[in-house]
């Protein structure tokens, strides 16, 4: 597709016009973490949005949208104060805290929150829209795999609904599109947002001591973990407890954390429970091999209340796509709700596809 | 396949030991070449793949190569991660290749206050000397810190002593050690889950020739 300049100019030519393409004060800037796309690019993330969006439409989800900036204290319901470093933020003209959608779960509750206030659910949304982070990295490493400074996200969200049947059902969902879009070799990685927190009590470690553990946890510094939890369970090897529990075999929760007395030990064992009912409702399902549960998963950000999920392509360095349950939220937005949804990385999902993959509205075909 | 990045040069010589103890397959004579990848085969049954690919890169480039996920694996010292924070996985303290980041300098400059200050780690030293209650101006070299102090163009070093041989030598002196420092195993995050099976086996055997080594 590039042209090729070498061949169609003397060497003379060819440096003049090197030296033009490195004279940065000719040409304009652009903002770090900005990423230009060029035709190829730019209509590939185009088609993967538009494959998706259709995708879900499809399923009963309708598509909204919503502006790019929202109040700060909107974005903060329901997260933890530190959430906020990771924000753009500007003020409005009245001198009140605004910032760039960091991603789209809050606007979806803001919206829908009258409607479930007037008893108008199950609400099933989609959208396609960019969403943005303060980054440092440059744009192309922190799109393949770490936080973008702008990035699309395509995704879903079920307002209304409960119960391990929703929960199975989205999981399949996002599957499915997967497989719609014939990616290969993706893993989706279960986890339960309680379990946890509720196992680090259990075993004696101070509510104050829990947050900075859990993110050393998220952060996936296992090392750091380790380290810091010994200081409060003495000898017991956390990540080991954790990666012998399979929900898939109940009976691998080890008897001595089931606890009658114990609040921290009821919340654990409904956390358990409710991951062995999930682990039953997709075991026939067409995508179990593809789905394995790691309880040492915990997501950002803090207001998942019972599964949350990460999937991974081979070729992409970060989850192409994470969701979970968030049944606290929408209380947050002033009218109490179940809710649940997923979205996708568009930009880690485009790293799967060669630039002359042209997606068409029913599968993908090589043009 | 598995692919693991190497920190060239001190870091893969500190570590290079442990490898071998805990019974990895390793390439001969990674030295006597100039080659940077080196491929070997793998026993399947045991590592859960055929093949291992190690890559020799320059040590602040490891987690980059860890993050894009073109490596599997990394090895490579704590304070490279800590003065770059990536989004990898962080899986075990190898406990070797141990170094000491430390403040410097000439023993004539250790009483007066710092004023400029040399360094590879430029947001470690801000943070050390924010946190010390310092204003410090801050310059940033990529090599050889030392020449820095002992030609005066600052007054204290930020830099990673392993034995000090090189500060004694340039005359210089160690005023503070601020933190020490070992080599880690890191892991891509869609690797760690992806190749679940034979990451934990690696990671399980460094682990275990960490801990019979400390036992001594």
């Amino acid at each position: 597709m590039t042209p090729c300049f070498r061949d169609s100019m003397d060497l003379v030519g060819w440096k003049g016009l090197m030296c033009l393409a490195l004279d940065a004060m000719r040409w304009a800037e652009r903002p770090p973490g900005m990423r230009d796309l060029f035709p190829a690019q730019a209509r590939l993330r185009r088609n993967l949005e538009d494959w998706l969006i259709r995708f879900f439409e499809d399923r009963g989800f309708s598509l909204v949208s919503s502006g790019a900036f929202e109040y700060a204290d909107t974005l903060q319901r329901g997260r933890v104060p530190a959430a906020s470093e990771q924000w753009v933020q500007v003020f409005d003209r009245s001198g009140r805290p605004m910032a760039l959608r960091p991603d789209m779960t809050p606007s979806v509750a803001r919206m829908a929150a009258p409607l479930v206030a007037a008893g108008q659910v199950p609400i099933r949304w989609c959208y396609a829209e960019r969403v943005y982070h303060r980054s440092d990295a440059p744009a192309t490493l922190s799109w393949m795999s770490g936080r973008a400074a702008e990035s699309t996200q395509v995704g879903v969200e079920c307002i209304g609904e409960t119960g391990v049947a929703a929960d199975s059902q989205l999981l399949g969902l996002c599957l499915d599109a997967l497989a719609g879009l014939r990616r290969a070799g993706v893993r989706m990685v279960i986890s339960h947002a309680l379990f946890v927190p509720a196992l680090l009590e259990l075993l004696g470690v101070p509510a104050d001591d829990l947050e900075p553990l859990l993110a050393l946890l998220t952060a996936g510094d296992y090392v750091a973990f380790r380290t810091e939890s010994r200081r409060f369970v003495g000898e017991v090897d956390v990540l080991e407890l954790l990666s012998a529990l399979n929900p898939f075999q109940p009976h691998t929760l080890p008897d001595n954390l089931v606890r009658p007395e114990s609040a921290a030990s009821q919340r654990l064992q409904a956390a358990w429970r409710a991951l062995c009912q999930l682990a039953d409702a997709i075991r026939t399902s067409d995508h179990a091999c593809a789905m394995v549960f790691d309880l040492s998963l915990h997501r950002d950000p803090s207001y998942y209340t019972g599964m949350v999920f990460e999937v991974f392509a081979p070729g992409a360095g970060a989850p192409i796509a994470q969701g979970g349950r968030y049944d606290h939220l929408l209380r947050e937005f002033g009218a109490p709700a179940p809710a649940l949804g997923f979205t996708f990385e568009v930009e880690r999902l485009m790293t799967l596809f060669a630039d002359e993959e042209l997606i068409v509205q029913r599968g993908v075909v090589p043009c | 396949m598995l692919t693991i990045a190497l920190a060239k040069g001190r870091t893969t010589d500190g570590v290079w030991p442990l490898l071998v103890a805990a019974g990895l397959p390793l390439p001969t004579a990674l030295d006597e070449t100039r080659a940077l990848v080196f491929d070997v085969d793998a026993d399947a049954a045991t590592l859960q793949v055929d093949r291992m690919r190690y890559l020799l890169a320059k040590p602040a480039d490891v987690p980059t190569y860890v993050q894009y996920g073109v490596a599997d694996l990394g090895i490579v010292g704590k304070d490279i991660l800590m003065e770059e924070p990536r989004d990898v996985s962080e899986l075990v303290d190898l406990e070797c290749a141990c170094c000491r980041l430390c403040v410097a300098g000439r023993p004539e400059d250790e009483l007066r206050p710092p004023r400029r200050v040399a360094t590879k780690y430029p947001r470690l030293t801000d943070q050390y000397f924010r946190s010390q209650g310092t204003a410090v101006e801050i310059v940033p070299l990529s090599g050889s810190i030392e020449l820095a102090a002992v030609i005066g163009l600052t007054d204290r070093i930020f830099d990673l002593v392993q034995t000090g041989a090189t500060l004694r030598a340039n005359g210089l002196k160690v005023f503070d050690t601020v933190s020490d420092v070992s080599a880690r195993l890191i892991a891509n995050r869609s690797s760690y889950h992806l190749q679940r099976e034979a990451i934990r086996q690696v990671a399980d055997a460094l682990a275990a020739a960490v801990t019979r080594r400390r036992r001594g």
